[in-house]
């Protein structure tokens, strides 16, 4: 709350950041905690000069990590002669951490096509990253242009819940653990991950990262986890975790791929049916038999995709896909009986 | 136009950022100008603009200030002088999430089939790339689609604005053969593309999934102005006065109907992961295929004629007759 003899309205939390944003890149011999509480608007009319300004100071980190947030990076240092002691710390912005590399230029299409991924999030996950970016990028001035990408109105799927909060344990390298069910024995297990990236195969996302308990690196799908994704802490702080080499991620990815690539599913499918069309048999040029072969990734995923063409399928090996396939049938009977 | 945006703090501050960095010292523009390029209301910009005016660095020893006329303001024109030595003139750098974000939203175009060149795609990663600080990795892999012939026709059509004619197999299993449609947006959602056209038989716009669609061709009849006048919802499913309501419940694993089915209200939690909710269907007899697949992990509630036509979906795949059904059944 602004006091009441001081100023002309009370300053919103916008104008406060702005401020001191401003105040922190002309600073460019840094400012202490206490110049800043004492001078920057927003917090200078609740200051108290020798009094207790602890609140004052949580609402200056507060503010520290909303500019984070937004691509703000705030530098601190502590004079060399006075290590350990925090009241003589400075803080300040620098400019070129600030600013948009001035030689780095967007074309209209190029506007248009980042315009376009930005609203492919629109509604989703990281919808609220995605527009805030691209308010940015529209301050270069150009107007996002280009004929052949109007029409189209692309949506980005994430309905699992754990999306953002895994996407951001991601980009802040944040120990997770989460309740997860085993599509097999139905059993809910709590897991412990370092987050290392999430992708998206046949429609399902999945996390990867490295499994603590297993040791090894692990894909988990988001739709199986049953709880809300927590952050794993040590003592007071959140643990986080060395995010490997790229070539360590890639090889996992590739392992995931490989492994699909070995696991094949031979079906039958009743010809001029639905499923026949899905599979796009039609087009196959020749086709005298009714059999498909199908690679996948996760057989229970397969299983679902298998039963919407009940009728038109059947299943020849694996043995255990056809198990799946009824005993998914047997248990909606039941439930709907 | 998509919904007006709502905005908060954080966004609020992003704003007047991006307005600073293209307003400082440089050109005037109208308000509607700004409305139109950054997508927000005209109060917001308003705000925003008078917001950097009150800018005082005074105490920190800067003097200075961001001049906007406000008389011009009032009129509609914008322009932001600066009196600091060293203001924000630039235009701000991305965090790493937005360019993440953003990022992850170019994988997901570059996976529709033949939106976008690769080139394109990796050429503004690249750009993304050095917002995102040279340690930066990628966060989130989406599988790319294979071209696809028919999208191709069809935005061929779309950006010469004439009709195409299709082979279309439609719910009900039926197939009709050189179908004409008047195409007038393509939605892809998540992993199914939608052809959303104007049905001159039927006079009113539908939904095709581009993956029932076989040869698509452009015609030479141009898109008709009834056609392009057409009311063009964001939902795919439209509600009809007819519709039943059927009520789900669905665990994580079906999350997805939530997103598939608009639900009436908002889904309701059962227990810590159980989620409850309504939805409007036109047809019950479709539900059975769409519940099933998930084996269990999604339940009809009610009413009861929609929890058969699920049943009877599961055990006539499992070979068995219902039990509701009579035994001199033909």
């Amino acid at each position: 709350m602004a006091s009441k003899e001081n100023d002309d309205f009370d300053l919103g939390k916008p104008e406060r950041l702005f401020n001191l944003t401003c105040t922190l890149l002309y600073a460019t011999e840094g400012l202490t905690k206490n110049q800043i509480l004492q001078t920057v608007r927003g917090y200078d009319n609740e200051y108290k000069e020798g009094g207790n300004n602890s609140t004052l100071e949580r609402k200056f980190e507060r503010d520290k990590s909303s500019l984070r947030e937004i691509g703000i990076r705030i530098e601190s240092e502590i004079p060399k002669h006075e290590d350990e002691n925090n009241q003589v710390t400075t803080y300040r912005i620098k400019r070129e951490s600030f600013s948009w590399p001035t030689s780095v230029k967007l074309t209209p299409r190029q506007l248009a096509l980042l315009n376009l991924a930005a609203e492919a999030w629109a509604g989703g996950s990281l919808s609220t990253d995605a527009s805030r970016g691209i308010t940015k990028l529209r301050a270069l001035g150009v107007v996002g242009q280009s004929s052949d990408i109007i029409g189209i109105a692309p949506k980005i799927h994430t309905f699992e819940p754990s999306f953002k909060d895994i996407d951001f344990a991601i980009s802040e390298s944040q120990v997770i653990s989460f309740d997860y069910r085993n599509p097999k024995t139905g059993d809910i297990q709590t897991r412990t991950l370092q987050p290392w990236l999430m992708r998206q195969i046949a429609g399902a996302w999945l996390v990867l990262g490295f499994d603590e308990a297993k040791q090894e690196a692990r894909n988990f799908m988001l739709r199986r986890i049953v709880s809300k994704v927590g952050l794993v802490t040590e003592g007071r702080e959140v643990r986080t975790f060395e995010m490997p080499d790229q070539s360590i991620i890639d090889a996992a990815v590739k392992d995931l791929d490989d492994h699909a690539k070995s696991q094949i599913a031979v079906l039958k499918v009743t010809q001029g049916s639905e499923a026949w069309f899905r599979y796009e048999l039609d087009l196959v040029p020749n086709k005298k038999d009714n059999k498909l072969q199908l690679n996948y990734h996760d057989l229970y995923v397969l299983a679902e995709q298998l039963r919407e063409y009940a009728d038109q399928i059947e299943v020849v090996e694996p043995k255990e896909l056809a198990t799946l396939v009824e005993l998914g049938f047997r248990k909606v009977a039941d439930l709907h009986a | 136009m998509p919904d007006e945006i709502k905005l908060d703090d954080t966004d609020r501050f992003n704003l007047m950022l991006a307005l600073t960095g293209l307003l400082v010292d440089g050109e005037e523009y109208t308000v509607e100008e700004l409305v139109d390029h950054f997508k927000v209301s005209k109060k917001e910009i308003v705000k925003a603009v008078k917001m950097i005016s009150f800018t005082d660095l005074m105490k920190s020893n800067q003097d200075g200030s961001y001049e906007v006329n406000y008389d011009d303001l009032d009129d509609g024109f914008v322009s932001i002088k600066y009196t600091f030595n060293e203001a924000i003139d630039e235009v701000p750098r991305l965090s790493s999430r937005q360019a993440s974000a953003l990022a992850a939203g170019l994988v997901y175009l570059s996976s529709l089939p033949g939106l976008v060149e690769n080139q394109e795609i990796q050429e503004l990663q690249r750009i993304l790339a050095i917002e995102d600080g040279p340690e930066k990795k990628k966060r989130v892999l989406i599988e790319t689609g294979d071209r696809d012939n028919d999208l191709v026709a069809i935005r061929e059509a779309m950006s010469s604005g004439v009709c195409i004619t299709c082979d279309y197999l439609n719910l009900k299993g039926e197939t009709t053969i050189g179908r004409l449609l008047e195409p007038l947006r393509v939605d892809s959602q998540g992993e199914v593309i939608y052809l959303r056209a104007w049905c001159p038989a039927n006079k009113n716009v539908r939904s095709f999934r581009l993956d029932r669609m076989r040869n698509a061709k452009p015609t030479s009849d141009p898109i008709t102005q009834e056609a392009l006048d057409a009311e063009l919802v964001d939902e795919i499913y439209t509600s009809a006065e007819t519709d039943t309501v059927v009520t789900l419940e669905v665990d994580p694993e079906a999350y997805s109907l939530i997103f598939d089915f608009k639900p009436v209200e908002e889904p309701e939690a059962v227990s810590k992961s159980v989620k409850r909710f309504k939805i409007k269907v036109g047809d019950v007899r479709n539900l059975g295929r769409v519940i099933a697949r998930f084996g269990g992990a999604a339940r009809v509630i009610a009413p009861e004629i929609a929890r058969q036509s699920v049943r009877d979906f599961a055990l006539n795949a499992l070979g068995e007759r219902s039990s509701n059904t009579p035994k001199d059944a033909e």
